[in-house]
C-alpha cells in the first residue's frame, strides 16, 4: 500500500508541471505585457531608457522558456510573484484561501449529510413519498445552474426578506463571529450545497437499491436480523464505499464552483479573486489561482485513488 | 471489519481536514487602528446590514477591475466619494468642475499664468498628527510625475512646471507655458504625506502598504480594513474644518452595485450603465440625479503608427466619412439613459460648438464606400473593451449598420480598445469611452506626444500648435474661438468620430439626507458636497 502511495504521489509531480507549461504559455499567448499595467502611459512615452531598464531587470526580455523556468524555480522556493497591482500573490492566497476552504469545507458536510441521508431513506422508502420528492428535486438541482441558484437566493433571502446579507463575508461592528459566519456563510454554502447534494442523493439511493437487492441482504434477513440492523449495518456500510468515493471526487468541484458562487455573493475567496483578476487581466494572479484549483483536482484524484485502494485490494494488485 | 475501521479512519480524518480548513476562515493581515474597536461595537449581526447602522454606507466595485479589495483606492486615478472625504486637495471645486475656492491652501495666479503663488492655511495637521507643509505639496506634484497609475490630466498640467520653490508655508509653482485648467487641476489633485510616502516606488505607489493604513488630510480616516469585505472611516480628529454631522462611513467591496443597493448595503451609487439606471431608478428609496458630465463614446480610426505602419484601408477620408455615414448615431444614443449625440469634441449646446453635423444616409453611404475603391471583399475590424450588454448591443447595431452599407464587419471584444489597435495592428476602428475632465482632454489625444495616441494617429503634429493655445487660452473669447478652430480640423481629418455623451446618474438613499442646494458633479472627481452637513435619516 505505501508503494502504491508513493507511485500515485509521485505521478502528481509530472502532471503539475504538464499543467503550469500549459497554463503559463497559454496565457503568455495572450500578449498581454505586464509593463502597460506597471507604467503609466505618459512615463511609457517619457522614460522610455528607464522603462527598457525595468524591462530587462524583470527578466521580460528574456525568452519565454527562461522566463518559465525561472518563474518556475521561484515558486518552488515560496515566492509566487507579484499581482499587477504589486500585491505578493502568497500573501493574496493566504488571505483568500481559508475563505474558500470554509466555503467548500462547509458545503461538503451539510452536501454529504443532506444527500446521502435522503438517498438511503430513498432507497428505503422507495417510491415513497421522500422518494419521489427527492428525485425531482436531485433533478432540479443537477439542471439549474449554480450561479441562478444563487441570484434567486439573494433575491429572495436578502433582497426581499432581508435575512441575510447579499455578500461579503465580515460585517463591521459584529460582535460574535459565530453568527456573523453563519450570516454570510448561509446562502453561498446553500447554494453550492444545492448542486452537491442531488448528485448525492441519487447516487447514495442507486447504490443503496443496488446493495439492498443482494443476497447477502436477503441472508440476513432471512436470519432474522432486525430492519434496521438490516439497513444500517448491512446495507448502509456496503453503499457508502463507492458513495466516499463520489464525494472525494466533488471536492475539487466545490472549489471550481467557488469561483461562480463567490463572484455572485461577492464572497472574498480565491474564487473572486480569480475572477477579478481575469476581469484586469492580472495574469500573474490567474496563473496561480488556476494551478491551485488544478492541484486541488489532482490531490482529489490522488486521494480518490487511495480510498478505492483501501476499499478494494484488487485495485492495488491490479496496479 | 478492519477495512470498515480504515474507512471510518478516513472518513474521520476527512471531515477533521474539512473542519480545521473551516476554522481557518477570515484574513489575517487586516488593519484595524484602535484595537479596543474591533472587538466592541453593535451586536448586529450580518442579517441586519440592510438596516442604519449609524453609518454612511458606500461601496466600491471590483466587478470592472478598475479597484482591487485588499485596499485603498488611490485618489491619483479616480476620485470617488470614499477617498474624498479621507484626502484633500489645494483647492476645492464647485459641481461644474471649474470654479474652485480655497481648501488647504489659497492659490493666487499671475497674469501672466506663468507663476501660481501657493499659501497653506495654519494649523493644517495629517491625521497622524505631523505638520500637512508644502514639502507635501511639493513631494506629491513630483511624485505624480514619477508614478504609474494616475489620471493623465495631473501628468499633462504638472509636465509644464518648471519648478517650485518653498519659502516657509508659501509655495511659488513657475510654469515653463500657461496651463489653463491649472487651477481646476490642482481642485483634484489630492496632495499626499511625504512622511509615508518618501521611500515608497514612485512607479508603483498605489500598491505601496501604506494603502492598507493611510494617513490623511480629510474629514475622515481609516478606522478598519477588512480585505474582501469593507472598510470603515472614522472622524480625523486632526481635520480643522467644520465637522460633519455624519461620523461613520462603512464602505463595502462589491462585485455588483445593483444587488448592493438592492441589499441596503449602499447609500450613494453613481453610473451610466443603462441597466443600473433603470433598476436604481424603479426603486422608491432612491432619489436619482442626472449629472452633467462629458463622457464620451466615440470611434478612432487605427491610421499609422509612430513607427510608421499605416492601415493602408483606413487612409482613405472618404472611407472614413461614408463609414460615418452609415452609422444612425441618433438610434445608437438611444440604447443609452440620456445620450445626447455629439458632432465633436464640444457638445453641440455649448457656445462653442461650431454647427457642423455628420448626417445618416444608408444609401449614400454605400454608393460613397463603393465609389472610393474601397477593398469591399476584405473584413472590417472593430474592436471593443466594454463588456456590459449596452456596449454589446451598440456594438452588434453598428456592425449591422456597415453590413447594410455592403461591407464584411467583425467585433472582437479585446483587452484594450486603445492599446491593442496598435500592439496588434489588426484593427480598423475602435470603439471607447472617455470619462473627461474638460473638453480640452478630448482633444489633447490628438497631441503628436501622447503617449497612446501617436500610435494610433501616426503622431501627427497638425494639431498640435491649436492644442498648445487651447491650454494656454485663460479668457472664455479666446479658448471659444481655438476650439471653433479644432472642431473644424478633426472633422476635416476624421482620426475620431464622436458618437455621443452619456448622462452619468448619482442616486441617493432615503437613509441619507443631503442639503438642499447641493448639485452633484462628475463622479469620477471631486468637488463639495457641502459633505459636513449630510446627515442619516434614522
Amino acid at each position: 500500500m505505501f508503494k502504491y502511495i508513493v507511485k500515485k504521489l509521485l505521478m502528481m509531480i509530472p502532471m503539475l508541471f504538464l499543467i503550469s507549461i500549459i497554463v503559463y504559455f497559454s496565457l503568455n499567448l495572450t500578449g498581454i505585457d505586464p509593463i502597460n499595467f506597471m507604467v503609466s502611459p505618459e512615463v511609457l512615452s517619457a522614460n522610455q531608457d528607464n522603462v527598457e531598464a525595468l524591462r530587462e531587470s524583470l527578466g521580460l526580455n528574456d525568452p519565454l522558456i527562461v522566463q518559465y523556468f525561472r518563474w518556475l524555480g521561484n515558486c518552488l522556493q515560496g515566492d509566487l510573484g507579484y499581482s499587477f497591482d504589486g500585491t505578493p500573490i502568497s500573501s493574496l492566497i493566504a488571505d483568500r484561501l481559508p475563505y474558500t476552504f470554509e466555503l467548500a469545507g462547509y458545503s461538503l458536510i451539510l452536501s454529504a449529510v443532506i444527500g446521502i441521508g435522503i438517498g438511503i431513506i430513498s432507497a428505503i422508502r422507495q417510491n415513497g413519498i421522500i422518494d419521489y420528492i427527492g428525485r425531482v428535486l436531485a433533478v432540479l438541482g443537477q439542471a439549474v445552474p449554480q450561479f441562478l441558484v444563487g441570484i434567486i437566493l439573494i433575491q429572495i433571502f436578502s433582497i426581499k426578506l432581508g435575512w441575510f446579507p447579499s455578500g461579503n463575508r465580515i460585517s463591521p461592528d459584529a460582535t460574535s463571529p459565530l453568527a456573523d459566519a453563519f450570516f454570510h456563510l448561509f446562502l453561498p454554502v446553500l447554494t453550492l450545497t444545492i448542486g452537491m447534494v442531488a448528485v448525492l442523493m441519487r447516487y447514495a439511493r442507486n447504490t443503496m437499491l443496488d446493495v439492498l437487492n443482494s443476497d447477502y441482504i436477503k441472508t440476513a434477513r432471512s436470519k432474522g436480523i432486525p430492519e434496521w440492523k438490516v439497513y444500517l449495518k448491512h446495507g448502509f456500510r456496503n453503499a457508502m464505499k463507492p458513495v466516499l468515493v463520489i464525494l472525494v471526487f466533488r471536492i475539487p468541484m466545490l472549489v471550481g464552483g467557488s469561483v461562480v458562487i463567490e463572484t455572485v455573493f461577492s464572497y472574498p475567496g480565491i474564487g473572486l479573486t480569480m475572477t477579478n483578476a481575469i476581469t484586469s487581466m492580472d495574469y500573474p494572479v490567474v496563473l496561480i489561482t488556476t494551478l491551485i484549483i488544478a492541484a486541488a483536482m489532482l490531490i482529489c484524484s490522488f486521494m480518490v485513488d487511495v480510498l478505492n485502494a483501501l476499499l478494494d485490494p484488487r485495485v492495488r494488485l491490479g496496479e | 471489519m478492519k477495512k470498515i475501521s480504515k474507512l471510518a479512519a478516513l472518513l474521520l480524518a476527512m471531515v477533521l481536514l474539512v473542519t480545521s480548513f473551516a476554522g481557518c476562515g477570515g484574513g489575517s493581515k487586516d488593519t484595524k487602528d484602535t484595537q479596543a474597536a474591533n472587538e466592541s461595537g453593535s451586536s448586529a449581526p450580518a442579517a441586519s446590514d440592510a438596516a442604519s447602522d449609524g453609518s454612511l454606507k458606500l461601496a466600491i466595485t471590483t466587478g470592472d477591475g478598475s479597484s482591487t479589495d485588499d485596499k485603498i483606492p488611490t485618489p491619483w486615478y479616480n476620485r470617488q466619494m470614499a477617498t474624498n472625504l479621507m484626502f484633500r486637495s489645494l483647492l476645492i471645486a464647485d459641481s461644474s468642475l471649474e470654479k474652485t475656492e480655497p481648501d488647504l491652501a489659497e492659490v493666487a495666479v499671475s497674469e501672466d499664468g506663468m507663476t501660481y503663488t501657493v499659501t497653506m492655511k495654519d494649523g493644517l495637521k495629517w491625521s497622524d498628527g505631523e505638520d500637512l507643509t508644502t514639502d507635501d505639496v511639493i513631494f506629491s506634484i513630483e511624485t505624480a510625475l514619477k508614478t504609474a497609475t494616475i489620471n493623465s490630466i495631473y501628468t499633462a498640467a504638472f509636465s509644464n512646471i518648471k519648478e517650485m520653490k518653498a519659502d516657509g508655508n508659501v509655495l511659488t509653482i513657475s510654469m515653463t507655458t500657461p496651463y489653463a485648467s491649472m487651477m481646476s487641476v490642482l481642485s483634484q489633485f489630492a496632495i499626499l504625506p511625504k512622511h509615508c510616502l518618501e521611500s515608497a516606488d514612485p512607479l508603483s505607489l498605489d500598491s505601496d502598504p501604506f494603502w492598507q493604513s493611510p494617513v490623511c488630510s480629510g474629514m475622515f480616516c481609516l478606522d478598519e480594513l477588512k480585505k474582501g469585505n469593507y472598510f470603515t472611516l472614522k472622524l480625523n480628529e486632526y481635520y480643522e474644518g467644520t465637522a460633519p454631522k455624519i461620523t461613520k462611513v462603512t464602505v463595502y467591496f462589491v462585485t455588483d452595485f445593483i444587488t448592493a443597493a438592492q441589499a441596503g448595503n449602499v447609500d450613494y451609487v453613481y453610473g451610466n450603465d443603462a441597466g443600473l439606471v433603470e433598476e436604481l431608478g424603479k426603486m422608491e428609496n432612491f432619489t436619482s440625479n442626472e449629472v452633467d458630465v462629458l463622457f464620451y463614446k466615440y470611434l478612432i480610426f487605427n491610421m499609422k503608427g509612430a513607427d510608421g505602419n499605416e492601415n493602408e484601408a483606413m487612409q482613405s477620408l472618404e472611407v472614413r466619412k461614408a463609414l460615418v455615414e452609415a452609422i444612425d448615431r441618433a438610434t445608437l444614443a438611444g440604447l443609452y439613459p440620456n445620450a445626447t449625440v455629439l458632432n465633436s469634441g464640444v457638445p453641440d449646446d455649448h457656445e462653442a460648438y461650431n454647427g457642423f453635423s455628420y448626417t445618416f444616409d444608408a444609401e449614400k453611404a454605400k454608393a460613397d464606400i463603393a465609389a472610393s475603391g474601397y477593398d469591399m471583399s476584405r473584413t472590417l475590424k472593430i474592436c471593443y473593451y466594454n463588456n456590459d450588454q449596452t456596449s454589446i448591443d451598440l456594438i452588434n447595431m453598428i456592425v449591422y449598420y456597415l453590413e447594410q452599407a455592403g461591407l464584411k464587419v467583425e467585433a472582437t471584444l479585446s483587452n484594450d480598445g486603445t492599446t491593442d489597435l496598435f500592439t496588434t495592428r489588426d484593427y480598423d476602428i475602435g470603439f471607447k469611452g472617455k470619462s473627461s475632465f474638460s473638453i480640452d482632454e478630448w482633444y489633447t489625444e490628438y497631441m503628436s506626444t501622447d503617449a497612446l495616441f501617436k500610435n494610433i494617429f501616426g503622431g501627427d503634429t497638425t494639431f498640435d500648435e491649436t492644442i498648445a493655445r487651447l491650454s494656454a487660452a485663460t479668457e472664455t473669447a479666446e479658448r471659444d474661438e481655438v476650439l471653433k478652430e479644432l472642431q473644424g480640423m478633426e472633422q476635416e481629418y476624421l482620426y475620431k468620430v464622436p458618437l455621443f455623451t452619456v448622462g452619468t446618474y448619482v442616486f441617493t438613499s432615503s437613509n441619507v439626507k443631503v442639503p438642499d442646494g447641493v448639485t452633484f458633479c462628475n463622479p469620477l472627481y471631486s468637488c463639495d458636497l457641502d459633505f459636513a452637513n449630510w446627515e442619516l435619516a434614522n
